[in-house]
């Protein structure tokens, strides 16, 4: 907007234009511009359409979430439509080095996530910042979420007694094809932003600050794909890469209640103190086979899933966010016993201890050596308690005929660290914890 | 005057002061690069003769001693890295690697070591590899000609440091350089040996600028040689050489990656802290 604000009332170009014409004519010199200018010749010229290679606009890069608070962005905070995992070894060798790499990372974080200018340095010497993004950032809606593997507690940082509870390393279920190159990690990063560059360029500036103290061990990108609002404002929930709606059954985010007992960790986990308002996160690589997804017949796939397709309603029908009932289907006459959705959530008495917030992006990486496409889910969940939430879903879906379609290749369990206030860093309780131990 | 001419533009773009009070003059670089290349004329007559050695062993159908001398002749390469890719074309022809063609090794352009450790370390025969052995010796022989005459640019000189720290860091940590072979560890003490020199030469004038830095150097490049000591073939002997790249342990990896990256981070500001353009 401000490209208007130095041009006077009723020029017949827009201050872009005009900004254009002077580079244009830099050879000429700002002369020759005045003299043109005066002329009036270009008084005539139409409003300058779009180039090609105009940035596309967005009117959502100023959206930003406070860093600061009790319990860190990224989780309950409404997910965008991109998403990065980014899995790091710690270099660092002992408590000292992490406690440097943990400030580091607080304050990239902060910085990251609010916007701001870099610093200009001496032309002479490589630039502060990558510069993907310009000389100023927008905070462009960027979540970064901070959360440790169980690896880092082994001997290395002397945490080995303020461990979470139920923090392991992931093991194998049934159906997984676990690639090592794509799982575990001793600290994953959660990016969530409004754009692909916003989420780049974050992880570009944190590996620039951090040199010898992290190294990337594998990341994983996703999108969620963007709908137009609806009149009425009510929501759905967005498509995976199969074609069904996905996160339905989510426990409602703005519901504080509800997501003290499924997500956030207090003093009903019997957790280590400094743990309280973290949370697990389990991450999973799925890749859906989608050729022969595409391939199977609808009913075939509505029944695999327990929902249908198209309206993402139960398989009793209604709309999507609808309760499936299951009460008056006990043999799975309406929805199969061995469903998606009816395993994962099955609704008897006391399933609903096993609820986890699901987070998840779509993800497309290339094409595998026999020419399919290697697409599927970047699955994130979080949890209060990792056995009772994922694991015990998960076990719960061993077997299911959607394993057909799909292959979990990669992924980790992680404890997201609690939040932080200004001035201290993320994960100080967990070292503090771990020096009254020692 | 060139100090002067330091400060007053970067008064004028506003820069951040600190970064911008170079008290190198030009001809303060004239000694360090002149010792620079004679260290890199006397690692080139060695390479030519090592070249030599291993070429005619290989024309002699010796597959032993072919293997046994390719390491060791690389090493001189690999310390005069920023000036031989001066020369783009014979860099390619020497050193290139079999993903650096579509095809890969069956591309007839490929030639030079590692199509040499293809047939030795792959194939284990020196069959066919005549040729390519002539091929090599000719160009080693040409690369060795080319830099008597060349003026070394002072910005190339001082920039080479942390260019052999960035061919560690992209090819040499992940065993990708000599995939046949296993003997990465060779080139890499070759790449660090190359970037420590150049330090060493500007060292006394990047003291002057930020003693901190030096120090941070110099304690990265420590920790580096510490860890590749757990590899030397015979204890305590840096001359015996290296152990196979795939008997270094996921530990000594993570904590040769750490200083390899601060190292680049560190020294890819040595052109600017030195005032060069």
């Amino acid at each position: 907007m401000s490209d208007h604000d130095d041009l006077s009332p009723g020029c017949p170009f827009s201050g872009l234009n005009r900004r254009r014409f002077l580079q244009g004519l830099g050879a000429a010199g700002i002369g020759a511009a005045a003299t043109a200018l005066s002329g009036g010749a270009l008084a005539s010229q139409q409003p300058r359409t779009a180039d090609v290679t105009d940035a596309p606009s967005s009117s959502a890069t100023h959206q930003s979430h406070p860093f600061y608070g009790v319990q860190q962005q990224g989780i309950t905070t409404p997910r965008p439509a991109v998403g990065m995992l980014a899995s790091f070894d710690v270099l660092a060798t002992d408590q000292a080095g992490l406690e440097r790499l943990l400030r580091t990372l607080t304050e990239r974080i902060a910085f990251l996530t609010q916007g701001g200018t870099y610093e200009q340095r001496d032309p002479r010497y490589p630039p502060v910042d990558s510069g993907i993004l310009g000389p100023s950032i927008d905070p462009d809606g960027l979540t970064i979420t901070l959360s440790v593997g169980a690896s880092l507690f082994d001997d290395r940082f002397g945490l080995d007694a303020v461990k979470p509870r139920h923090l392991q390393r992931m093991v194998a279920f049934s159906n997984d094809a676990l690639d090592a190159d794509r799982c575990h990690g001793d600290i994953s990063l959660q990016f969530c932003a409004n754009t692909e560059g916003t989420t780049i360029h974050a992880l570009r500036d944190i590996i620039k600050n951090t040199p010898g103290m992290l190294m990337l061990r594998w990341k994983q990108e996703g999108t969620v794909p963007v709908m137009a609002p609806r009149s009425d404002g009510s929501t759905e929930s967005a498509r995976n890469y199969l074609g069904f709606r996905d996160g339905t059954a989510n426990p409602p985010a703005d519901n504080s209640g509800l997501m003290q007992k499924v997500v956030w960790v207090d003093h009903s986990n019997q957790e280590p103190e400094w743990a309280r308002n973290g949370s697990y996160q389990a991450v999973r690589i799925i890749r859906n086979f989608v050729e022969r997804w595409d391939r199977t017949p609808l009913q075939e796939q509505e029944a695999i899933f327990g929902r249908r397709r198209d309206s993402g309603a139960p398989m009793h029908g209604g709309i999507e966010h609808d309760l499936p009932v299951y009460d008056n289907d006990p043999d799975g006459k309406v929805t199969p016993l061995d469903s998606h959705i009816r395993l994962a959530n099955p609704r008897t008495r006391g399933s609903e201890r096993n609820l986890i917030l699901r987070r998840p992006f779509n993800y497309s990486n290339g094409v595998e050596a026999n020419g399919q496409l290697d697409m599927g889910l970047l699955f994130i969940a979080y949890q209060a308690d990792l056995e009772a939430g994922f694991i015990t879903v998960q076990k719960r879906l061993d077997g299911e005929p959607l394993e057909e379609y799909i292959k979990p290749v990669g992924g980790g369990y992680f404890f997201t660290l609690p939040g932080v206030q200004a001035g201290d860093y993320l994960g100080s309780s967990m070292l503090a914890a771990s020096q009254r131990h020692s | 005057m060139s100090n002067l001419r330091t400060v007053i533009t970067a008064a004028a773009f506003g820069l951040v002061a600190m970064q911008a009070q170079a008290t190198v003059a030009p001809q303060d670089l004239v000694n360090p690069i002149t010792d620079y290349k004679l260290y890199v004329l006397d690692n080139l007559e060695q390479f030519s003769s090592h070249t030599r050695e291993f070429t005619d062993a290989i024309k002699a159908g010796d597959l032993q001693r072919a293997q046994q001398l390719y390491a060791p002749t690389r090493v001189y390469y690999e310390r005069i890295e920023p000036i031989a890719e001066l020369f783009a074309d014979l860099d390619a022809s020497i050193d290139a690697r079999d993903d650096d063609y579509e095809h890969g090794v069956q591309d007839p352009t490929f030639t030079g070591f590692h199509r040499l450790e293809y047939g030795l370390f792959h194939e284990h025969s020196t069959a066919g590899l005549g040729d390519y052995a002539e091929r090599l010796m000719s160009d080693v022989e040409t690369l060795e000609q080319s830099v008597q005459d060349l003026t070394f640019p002072p910005e190339k000189v001082v920039g080479g440091a942390a260019a052999l720290m960035e061919e560690v860091a992209a090819t040499k940590v992940s065993g990708e350089e000599d995939r046949y072979s296993h003997t990465d560890l060779w080139d890499f003490q070759g790449n660090l040996d190359g970037s420590k020199k150049i330090f060493e030469l500007v060292k006394p004038l990047a003291a002057q600028e930020d003693p901190a830095f030096v120090a941070r150097i110099e304690e990265n490049f420590t920790a580096i040689e510490h860890t590749l000591a757990h590899y030397y073939l015979i204890e305590g002997d840096a001359s015996s050489g290296y152990a196979s790249y795939d008997k270094v342990s996921e530990r000594d990896r993570r904590a040769l990656v750490g200083p390899v990256t601060v190292l680049a981070e560190e020294l890819s500001t040595l052109r600017g802290l030195l005032g060069l353009n």
